[in-house]
C-alpha cells in the first residue's frame, strides 16, 4: 500500500504545474515562503497521519495540455439575485467589478484587487497552509486569479457575491486563490461555486483565505459539482476576531477525487464558528473532508455537523480536529459526523480528534456509519411509495440537517444532484 | 374479497405457518386471536409483503388477484393497508410530507391525478379529527417521539388517509390505555362499509369489545383452529386458549 514518489516524480508535477499556469496567467508574485516550502516539504503519502487514507500518489500523473478556451459555462443557480463573477481554469471571463473606492467596499477579481489596492491585500492574504502542505505551497507557488471580497469596518455588504469557477473539457489544471476579508463589525455573505465539464480532465488546487474581525460576520456557502474526472484540493482558511460570527457550509455534490482541508482559527474572544458539510459519493469517487478549529481564546463556540452518504464502491473520508488551547477556557465544541452506506463495497473513514488543553471546557463528539433502515424503508413501502420514492425520501430526511442551512435554489439543486445520480429521479 | 389457502411461510428455517386458511368477504371484520408465538405477527407481516418471510406453500388471493406476486407497494397500491405493531420512527419527514408523496405515489401508480393541495388538506383535516390527532403531531417528524397511544392513533390516521380495501390491524390495541383505546376503535368503526375489510389482530378480547367482529378465529400452531361469531372472543377470554388447543389436538390424533 506504501506509495513512494520520488522526488524527480512531484517536483516534476511541480514544474509542470506552474509552468501552465504560468502560460495561463498568474495573479500577483508567488509568496517566497510558498516557494521554499515547495522544496523543503514532503509530497503526501499515505504514510503521514493526515493523509492515511488519501492516496494522493495518482495526482502525480497529472499533466495539463493546452491552455482552456475561455468559454462562458452555463450560468448557475440562475433565480439567485448575487453580484456574479466567473472564472474558467484560474482566468477571470465576466462579473461587473463593485468598487466603492479606498475606503469602501471592493469586491471583484483578485487581479484587479492587486492593481487597485495592493495595500489593502498585504497583512493577511497568505494561506496559512503553505508553509504545511504540499499543495498549499503549490497553489501559493503559482495562484490564479479568483474572487476577492473586501468588506471595510461597519460596513455591510447588501448583496451576496456568487464566485462561479469552472474547468471545462480536456487536461488543464487551475489554481485560484480567493480573499475575503471582512472589516470590524462588517458583514457578508458569499457562494463559492465550482463545477465541471463531464470530459474535464486534470487538477483543481484552489485557496480560500479569509479573515472575519471582530464583531463580523461572514456566511459561506462552497458548492462542489464536478463531474468529469477532474482532481480536486481544496485549501480553505478562516481567521475570526473576537466576538465573530462564521458560518461555512460545504456541499460536495459531484467529485471524481476531491480533498477539502477546512482550518478556522478563533483568535479572539467569544468568536461562534458554524461548519456544516455534506457528501455523496458514488461509483468509485473519492471525497475527504478534513476540518479542524482551533479555539484559542476563552469563551468560543463551535458547531460542526457532517453528514454523508457513500454508494457503490466509493470511499469518504472525515477527519474533524478540534483543538482547544491552554487558557481558551469556557469553550462550547460540538461536533457530529453521521454517515451511511449504501453499497456493500463502499467505504468510509471516520475519525474524529479532540485535544484539550484547557480544563473547563465542554466538548462533545459523536460519530456514527449505519446503513439504510430497512425497517423504515418497508414501512414507507407499506404506504404505497415505490422503493425510488421512499429512498429519495429517506435521503432527503438524512441530509436535511445539513442542507436546510444553505439558500433554498442551492439545497434544491444539491439535492437534485444526489437524487439524480443515485438514480432516484 | 380475500381467500388465504393451505398457506406455509417460515423465516431462515422457522417454519411458522403451517396451513393457514381464511376467508374475508367485502366488508366484513374477521378478528385473529391466539397464544404468543402462534403466528399471527406472521400473518400480518406476509400479507403486507415484507421480504423477511418465505411463503413455501399455499396462495394468498386478493380480489382475484395473486398477492405473493405483488411487492409491498403494489399491495398498498391494490388497497391492503397494514397498522404497525410497532410504527416506525422517521426523524426528517414530517407527518404531513410523508402523507402526501405516500398519497399520491399511490395515485400515481392508479393512473389517477395527485391530489389538489386545498383537498388534501382539508382531508388531513377530516381524518386527523377522526382519531383526535393533534395538528401538531401532523407537522412533526414520523413517530418520532410520540407516545404508545399517538403513534397507534397515527397509523389509524393513516389508514383514514389511505382509504383501503383491506385494512390489517397489527395488535393496535397494545399499549392503549382506555381512553386511546376507545379513540382508535371509534376511528376504525366509522371507516366500516361495505367495501372495507378488516382482520384485527389481537392478544385481548377487551378491544372487541369495541370493534365488534362479523368472525373471530384462533390461530394455534400456525393454523386457524376454531372458528366462530363475535362470542367465541368472550369464551375465549373466560377459558383461556388450551381447551381449543387441547381439543384440535386430540381430534389430530
Amino acid at each position: 500500500m506504501n506509495e513512494v514518489a520520488t522526488p524527480t516524480q512531484h517536483a516534476a508535477l511541480a514544474a509542470r504545474v506552474s509552468e501552465a499556469c504560468a502560460a495561463a496567467g498568474l495573479v500577483g508574485e508567488p509568496q517566497a515562503e510558498a516557494l521554499e516550502a515547495l522544496e523543503a516539504l514532503d509530497y503526501p503519502t499515505t504514510r503521514q497521519e493526515r493523509w492515511k487514507y488519501t492516496r494522493a500518489a495518482r495526482l502525480l500523473k497529472v499533466t495539463p495540455t493546452a491552455s482552456a478556451p475561455l468559454q462562458a459555462p452555463p450560468v448557475v443557480v440562475e433565480s439567485l439575485d448575487a453580484l456574479r463573477f466567473t472564472f474558467v481554469a484560474g482566468q477571470h471571463i465576466s462579473g461587473e467589478t463593485l468598487d466603492e473606492g479606498a475606503e469602501g467596499c471592493f469586491v471583484g477579481p483578485v487581479s484587479v484587487a492587486l492593481e487597485r489596492y495592493p495595500e489593502r491585500l498585504k497583512a493577511w492574504s497568505n494561506s496559512a497552509f503553505a508553509t504545511q502542505e504540499w499543495f498549499a505551497a503549490l497553489q501559493a507557488s503559482a495562484p490564479q486569479d479568483g474572487v476577492c471580497i473586501l468588506v471595510p469596518a461597519g460596513h455591510k455588504l447588501q448583496r451576496p457575491v456568487l464566485a462561479h469557477h469552472h474547468m471545462p473539457d480536456g487536461a488543464h489544471v487551475a489554481q485560484p486563490r480567493h480573499l475575503v476579508h471582512i472589516g470590524d463589525h462588517a458583514s457578508a455573505e458569499a457562494v463559492l461555486w465550482s463545477d465541471n465539464t463531464s470530459h474535464a480532465e486534470g487538477m483543481m488546487n484552489a485557496a480560500i483565505t479569509a479573515s472575519v474581525g471582530n464583531g463580523a460576520s461572514l456566511s459561506l456557502e462552497i458548492i462542489q459539482d464536478e463531474p468529469g474526472t477532474v482532481h480536486h484540493m481544496g485549501h480553505h482558511h478562516f481567521t475570526q476576531g473576537s466576538n465573530s460570527n462564521l458560518t461555512v457550509r460545504t456541499a460536495t455534490a459531484c467529485a471524481h477525487w476531491l480533498r477539502n482541508d477546512l482550518h478556522i482559527l478563533q483568535d479572539g474572544t467569544h468568536a461562534d464558528s458554524t461548519f456544516h458539510g455534506c457528501y455523496l459519493p458514488n461509483g468509485d469517487q473519492f471525497v475527504d473532508h478534513h476540518t479542524r478549529i482551533d479555539h484559542a481564546h476563552p469563551d468560543g463556540q463551535s458547531n460542526e455537523l457532517y453528514k454523508g452518504l457513500a454508494a457503490d464502491k466509493s470511499t469518504a473520508v472525515f477527519n474533524g480536529k478540534i483543538m482547544v488551547h491552554k487558557d481558551a477556557q469556557r469553550i462550547e465544541a460540538y461536533q457530529s459526523n453521521r454517515n451511511l452506506l449504501l453499497g456493500e463495497q463502499a467505504a468510509m473513514y471516520a475519525k474524529p480528534e479532540l485535544e484539550i488543553y484547557a480544563d473547563d471546557v465542554r466538548c462533545s463528539h459523536g460519530c456514527t456509519t449505519g446503513q439504510f433502515d430497512k425497517e423504515a424503508l418497508f414501512y414507507l413501502r407499506s404506504r404505497g411509495m415505490t422503493e425510488t420514492a421512499a429512498n429519495n425520501l429517506l435521503v432527503q430526511a438524512f441530509l436535511a440537517e445539513v442542507l436546510d442551512g444553505f439558500r433554498p435554489e442551492i439545497r434544491d439543486h444539491v439535492h437534485s444532484v444526489f437524487a439524480r445520480r443515485l438514480g432516484w429521479i | 374479497m380475500l381467500k388465504i389457502d393451505n398457506l406455509h411461510a417460515r423465516i431462515g428455517d422457522t417454519e411458522i405457518l403451517k396451513g393457514l386458511s381464511l376467508e374475508l368477504g367485502a366488508g366484513e371484520v374477521h378478528a385473529i386471536m391466539g397464544p404468543n408465538g402462534s403466528g399471527k405477527s406472521t400473518l400480518a407481516s406476509i400479507l403486507a409483503g415484507r421480504e423477511d418471510y418465505e411463503v413455501t406453500q399455499g396462495s394468498i388471493s386478493f380480489d382475484g388477484v395473486d398477492l405473493l406476486e405483488l411487492d409491498a407497494t403494489e399491495r398498498a397500491v391494490a388497497g391492503i393497508f397494514l397498522a404497525f405493531q410497532y410504527p416506525v420512527e422517521i426523524p426528517g419527514v414530517s407527518n404531513i410530507n410523508f402523507l402526501r408523496t405516500a398519497l399520491n405515489s399511490i395515485r400515481e401508480q392508479r393512473a389517477e391525478e395527485p391530489l389538489s393541495g386545498k383537498d388534501f388538506l382539508a382531508k388531513v383535516k377530516a381524518c386527523a379529527q377522526l382519531v383526535e390527532l393533534d395538528g401538531k403531531l401532523r407537522d412533526r417528524s414520523v413517530n418520532e417521539g410520540f407516545s404508545g397511544g399517538e403513534k397507534k392513533r397515527n397509523e389509524v390516521f393513516q389508514m383514514a388517509m389511505l382509504e383501503p380495501k383491506l385494512a390489517v390491524l397489527d395488535e393496535t390495541d397494545s399499549g392503549l390505555d382506555i381512553d386511546a383505546l376507545r379513540i382508535v376503535a371509534h376511528g376504525v368503526n366509522s371507516m366500516r362499509g361495505a367495501d372495507r375489510s378488516f382482520l384485527v389482530i389481537t392478544h385481548y378480547q377487551r378491544l372487541l369489545d369495541h370493534i365488534v367482529p362479523d368472525f373471530v378465529h384462533v390461530l394455534a400452531g400456525g393454523r386457524i383452529v376454531h372458528s366462530g361469531g363475535k362470542e367465541l372472543a368472550l369464551e375465549l377470554e373466560e377459558k383461556g386458549y388450551d381447551w381449543i388447543v387441547d381439543a384440535e389436538a386430540a381430534e389430530q390424533a
